[in-house]
């Protein structure tokens, strides 16, 4: 984990105000707390934190922590270990094929296309304008490849 | 000035646009589309996978709009180009919501409608909007009353309702990563708007809307739940107050369709000169 991330995680005093303050610790297995003294004692989050997968990234926790560890971005930290180790979960894995190819998370089909004409609106995202398609492809694959291999 | 459309409102809510363009016309504010632009990057997957690759194609964004100011109505979108605006010192990115209620006014918002809209609606900022505070310092990152405002403004009632704060439970990529988590969020926050009997659902994003939106139709096949409350963009909302034709919205291309909302919307009540 970066450095400097790591550095504020030895400033928490365990008072439990991130996980009061995370919706999604109530619905799943999601224990903020737990994720930073186990990312803080071994420097990696454990195996099987699929947990780390139900964070909304909703910042409620990084707002309120007394004592400003950035959690929710720590939390960000540690998918990036846990994707390189173990792949994306669900659907996340087609979300990057689609930004690779189509430059876009969410690609317009015809369909989609249709709606806006009907609108009267042009259609200009880079996933439809070829040199810019190329151009952003051509960024998010160097970056994928840094990443999977 | 230029709009940022990114994925969603390009390719799945052309509406929004639709009605961006209405309003600012409407107010005198010359704006054009930021042709060529991709995928913001959506911020927390993005992030999840690669830093680098979120920042690249994020100062790409912002580098086409030529020190033009650039209009968002995502607050993912937003939160990108926002952050990396204030990290590179590069760009000038609002949020339709911000800038309508800052730069606009509440005042002039109201002067510029031509029906009011007696609506009861639950308003939903979305989280991405107003935090992290590191970045997002123009507002309470506890009790935003932006949206509340606004909703006001075009003569509707913002009715308060328990977990009004929570996520919708579409963000940091739950939605297509943790499904079930992403239902049981939007499931706590539904069963809460639907005790105050709101007429519609009120965001300033699209991917909330998809989320409360779609997510209702899902609940309705999986948990056998219907809430049957129509979601829109305040936007689209404001669009209809100003004399756009409720078609043009795109709202009813929205999962959860109401008669009785596009019939309040076309009816509305007429503001004396
Ligand atoms: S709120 Fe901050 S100080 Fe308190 S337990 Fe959580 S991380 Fe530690
Ligand atoms: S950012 Fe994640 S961990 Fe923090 S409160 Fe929100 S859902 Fe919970």
């Amino acid at each position: 984990m970066d450095a400097e991330l790591s550095k504020t995680l030895t400033r928490c005093m365990q008072c439990g105000t991130c996980i009061g303050s995370c919706f999604s610790g109530r619905v799943t297995a999601l224990n903020t707390r737990k994720i930073l003294m186990e990312y803080m004692a071994k420097g990696t989050p454990i195996e099987d934190h699929d947990a780390l997968w139900f964070c909304v990234t909703c910042y409620a926790c990084q707002e309120r922590c007394p004592r400003g560890i950035p959690i929710t971005d720590i939390i960000l930290e540690a998918r990036k270990d846990l994707a390189r180790r173990k792949g994306l979960p669900g659907r996340l894995k087609n979300a990057f094929s689609y930004l690779e190819k189509h430059t876009a998370y969410v690609p317009g089909k015809e369909k989609n296309v249709e709606m806006r004409r009907e609108l009267d609106l042009p259609v200009y995202h880079s996933q439809f304008d070829e040199k810019a398609r190329k151009e952003v492809s051509e960024i998010v694959s160097r970056h994928l490849k840094e990443v999977i291999g | 000035m230029k709009f940022f459309p990114g994925c969603m409102i390009h390719n799945r809510y052309p509406g929004i646009e639709k009605s961006l363009y209405y309003v600012f016309e409407n107010l005198g504010i010359s704006i054009s589309p930021l042709n060529g632009s991709s995928c913001c990057p959506a911020p927390s997957i993005t992030k999840s996978v690669s830093h680098d690759l979120w920042l690249e194609v994020g100062k790409r964004n912002i580098e086409l709009a030529d020190n033009d100011t650039i209009m968002t109505a995502c607050n993912g979108c937003f939160t990108t180009l926002f952050e990396i605006a204030e990290k590179t010192g590069r760009g000038d990115v609002r949020h339709v919501a911000e800038f309508l209620y800052f730069d606009v006014g509440i005042d002039r918002i109201r002067r510029s409608i031509t029906k009011r809209l007696p609506l009861r609606l639950a308003v939903h900022y979305g989280c991405h909007f107003f935090r992290p505070g590191e970045y997002k310092k123009f507002t309470s990152q506890e009790r935003p009353n932006i949206l509340d405002e606004l909703v006001e403004a075009i003569g509707s009632q913002s009715v308060d309702y328990r977990y009004k704060m929570m996520c919708c439970g579409g963000g940091g990529g739950v939605r297509a990563g943790a499904t079930e988590v992403s239902q049981d969020l939007l499931e706590i926050k539904l069963d809460a708007i639907s005790d105050e009997d709101a007429d519609a659902i009120v965001v300033i994003c699209p991917l909330c809307l998809n989320q409360f939106d779609n997510g209702q139709k899902e609940l309705e096949n999986s948990r056998n739940k219907s809430y049957g409350v129509p979601v829109v963009h305040y936007i689209q909302l404001l669009a209809v107050a100003m004399g756009m034709e409720p078609e043009l919205t795109g709202i009813q291309w929205h999962s959860i369709s109401s008669t009785d909302l596009i019939e309040k919307l076309v009816k509305g009540e007429m503001v004396e000169e």
